[in-house]
């Protein structure tokens, strides 16, 4: 199973075969034919604005099911799972980074990081709160502070990471995690978790505008008008 | 069903009205129990109560103002009830010539001023002649001194409305006078009756009499305590009739001559024991004469408002669940300010039971709050409102918050609690990417 795989280490691999995703009017809003990504992987995705890489990155999340097609991790096709069970896939498996951040800003970073211990069973709570502080630790945030209100773009996106990490998630998908953050925070971000990642053997999926970012990574694919178009190397 | 129609019925009262408070309350923890098990959402609850303290507040502000007000009303009308009801213990029967019962009543217990017809001679030989009349005292009303009226009637009565003096003696003599407990004048205090009472009242019209106080009667709750007794004899003397005796008899009080007896409006009348008052009762009210319990009256004058007095309590529910709706469109509408909170925490992989239960434990902890607030302002404002009918009515009132009020807030409660399900069922079923989309 994906968690199983994550805690001893390896990510599942990502495969998408003959995906559909289709606007309520009925318009095509993603095509993908066949794409792969290797286990620990870390890929970037690009394109022009509109052409679908944040639809393509919430099929992958299990956000959206495609009308038609597979999305497997491994040996679970999200198309196949109904919401709950996409839900449960994503809290065990993945861990998500936006764009904006995202956080609560009435939480702690800690509180932020740790999250996920709110709804995971009671005897994990404990290690995903230890997990989180080291993580908070090492990406040079106070895990203490009272809100993150004050952060700067950069602390706020690093407390992002360490949320997305803190589960031991198999893969870490990122929308844009670097679009509102300055040169040297963006630098420091994406070093950052790509090293916490391939530590750990995670895969990482990022869409990016940020052509610092796509090229720290492993492999590109392009997406244009809802179809992946290339998928080669940075 | 009949068993356990019995097994209630045989219940106490107390227990009747705590099981149904026990019964109103259960939705809450029945429901806290399936959404929030194996969920830990007090941290994100807390903290979002904290963030929108303010707004927060407000909402439970509105809501304890609300339900307190609706707890007072229906408090303050039982206590009003009551407190009239006791106003009339001490009257087991009043006789007066035919008429307006009611306004009868309302002249000899709650000393409400009224022109009443008097009864003569005759009708005091009859009443002096029962043997089962173990209190029989003239009220003679029509006098008033610094806004309190002054009555006359007999020693006995004024010691079986009083019970022992708080201070002084009981009259003696005809220009000796005892105090309520909180009529406006000193023991040792001399005065001269104004005819009438209010604004109206002639304070020339007895000149030359002259009353002192020689006694103050403990506090009994009614507006008997603001009054100034008299022997009646005074007040016969102060019009200018006969007092009641004949001519050389040097004495006051009972038994009256009825030769010599100038009339009264009411007489009071008490008897040891029930079925002797019921039996007096039954016996003179007849003829010339009409015979009544007050607190029969008070009951048919209960009766006659009950109408209103469920009116008051349906408009208490109503605005309860106007109060409900309003703090439920409220929540929906903060409900999709968290949107984006809760399509994130969908997005990190949360259940839609926890979205569902942070949406219900932040509302009902407004709520919670609020009703508990609720209940200290309906303490404090049914005494506020006692306050404010004491000093019109002279009437002790006991305010508390009692089972009925326990009852209908807890029955809000645990409706706002079940309504509460609906904002985080909307926000369960929102879509996630565009939430995350829109919002961002």
């Amino acid at each position: 199973m994906p968690l199983d795989a994550a805690r001893s280490g390896f990510a599942p691999p990502l495969s998408l075969r003959d995906v559909a995703v289709d606007a309520p009017d009925g318009r095509a809003l993603l095509r993908v034919g066949a794409l792969d990504i290797g286990p620990g992987e870390a890929v970037g995705i690009r394109g022009p604005s509109g052409a679908g890489k944040t639809t393509l990155l919430h099929v992958m999340a299990g956000l959206i099911r495609p009308a038609r097609g597979a999305v497997r991790w491994g040996d679970t096709d999200l198309a196949t799972l109904d919401e709950a069970a996409r839900d449960a896939f994503r809290r065990r498996s993945l861990g998500l980074i936006f764009q904006d951040f995202l956080l609560f800003e009435e939480l702690s970073p800690l509180g932020n990081a740790a999250v996920a211990a709110a709804w995971a069973p009671a005897a994990e709570r404990p290690e995903i709160r230890a997990r989180a502080a080291g993580l908070l630790d090492r990406l040079g945030v106070p895990p203490g502070a009272r809100g993150v209100s004050g952060f700067s773009g950069g602390e706020r996106q690093r407390v992002a990471a360490a949320r997305a990490l803190a589960a031991d998630p198999a893969a870490v998908l990122a929308d844009e995690p670097t679009a509102s953050l300055d040169r040297a925070s963006a630098d420091r971000l994406v070093g950052d978790l790509l090293a916490l990642a391939r530590e750990r053997g995670r895969t990482v999926i990022a869409v990016s505008h940020d052509a610092a970012v796509i090229a720290a990574m492993d492999r590109v694919i392009e997406v244009a008008d809802g179809a992946v178009v290339a998928a080669g190397a940075a | 069903m009949t068993a356990l129609g019995d097994l209630w019925a045989a219940l106490p009262a107390a227990a009747q009205d705590a099981l149904l408070l026990a019964a109103l309350l259960s939705p809450a923890p029945v429901l806290a129990a399936l959404l929030l098990r194996g969920l830990s959402v007090g941290g994100l609850t807390g903290a979002l109560l904290w963030r929108f303290r303010r707004t927060n507040l407000l909402f439970a502000a509105l809501m304890a103002l609300s339900v307190g007000l609706g707890a007072a009303v229906i408090a303050q009308e039982r206590a009003l009830r009551q407190g009239a009801a006791r106003a009339a213990d001490a009257f087991d029967v009043i006789v007066a010539a035919p008429g307006d019962r009611l306004r009868l009543m309302l002249a000899a217990v709650y000393l409400d001023p009224a022109d009443a017809p008097l009864l003569r001679g005759e009708a005091l030989a009859r009443l002096q002649a029962d043997s089962q009349i173990d209190l029989l005292a003239p009220l003679a009303f029509g006098d008033s001194h610094a806004g309190a009226p002054v009555v006359g009637s007999t020693a006995a009565f004024v010691a079986h409305l009083s019970g022992p003096l708080a201070e002084g003696r009981v009259f003696a003599a005809e220009d000796e006078a005892v105090a309520g407990a909180r009529a406006p004048v000193a023991v040792g205090y001399s005065f001269t009756p104004a005819h009438g009472h209010g604004p109206l009242a002639e304070t020339d019209a007895h000149d030359g009499v002259s009353l002192r106080v020689v006694g103050r009667m403990a506090p009994t709750g009614t507006p008997w305590d603001k009054a100034i007794v008299t022997p009646v004899e005074a007040v016969w003397n102060t019009h200018g009739l006969a007092n009641g005796h004949a001519p050389g008899v040097d004495r006051i009080g009972p038994p009256f001559d009825p030769d010599y007896f100038p009339g009264t409006p009411a007489f009071v009348i008490h008897a040891q024991e029930l079925w002797r008052a019921y039996a007096v009762q039954a016996r003179h009210d007849r003829g010339d004469m009409m015979a009544f319990f007050p607190g029969a009256e008070l009951a048919r004058l209960n009766a006659l408002v009950g109408d209103v007095r469920q009116a008051m309590s349906l408009m208490a529910t109503l605005t309860q669940a106007l109060v409900a709706a309003g703090v439920m469109a409220g929540l929906a509408a903060l409900a999709r300010l968290f949107g984006r909170r809760f399509a994130l925490l969908r997005a990190l992989g949360a259940p839609r039971r926890f979205v569902l239960a942070a949406m219900w434990s932040y509302a009902v902890a407004l709520v919670g709050a609020g009703c508990l607030a609720g209940l200290g302002v309906g303490w404090l404002s049914a005494r506020l409102l006692s306050a404010l009918v004491e000093a019109r009515t002279d009437l002790a009132l006991a305010p508390a918050l009692g089972w009925p009020e326990l009852h209908l807030v807890a029955g809000f409660f645990s409706l706002t609690c079940l309504l509460a399900l609906l904002p985080g069922l909307a926000a369960y079923r929102r879509d996630v990417p565009s939430d995350l989309r829109e919002t961002a």
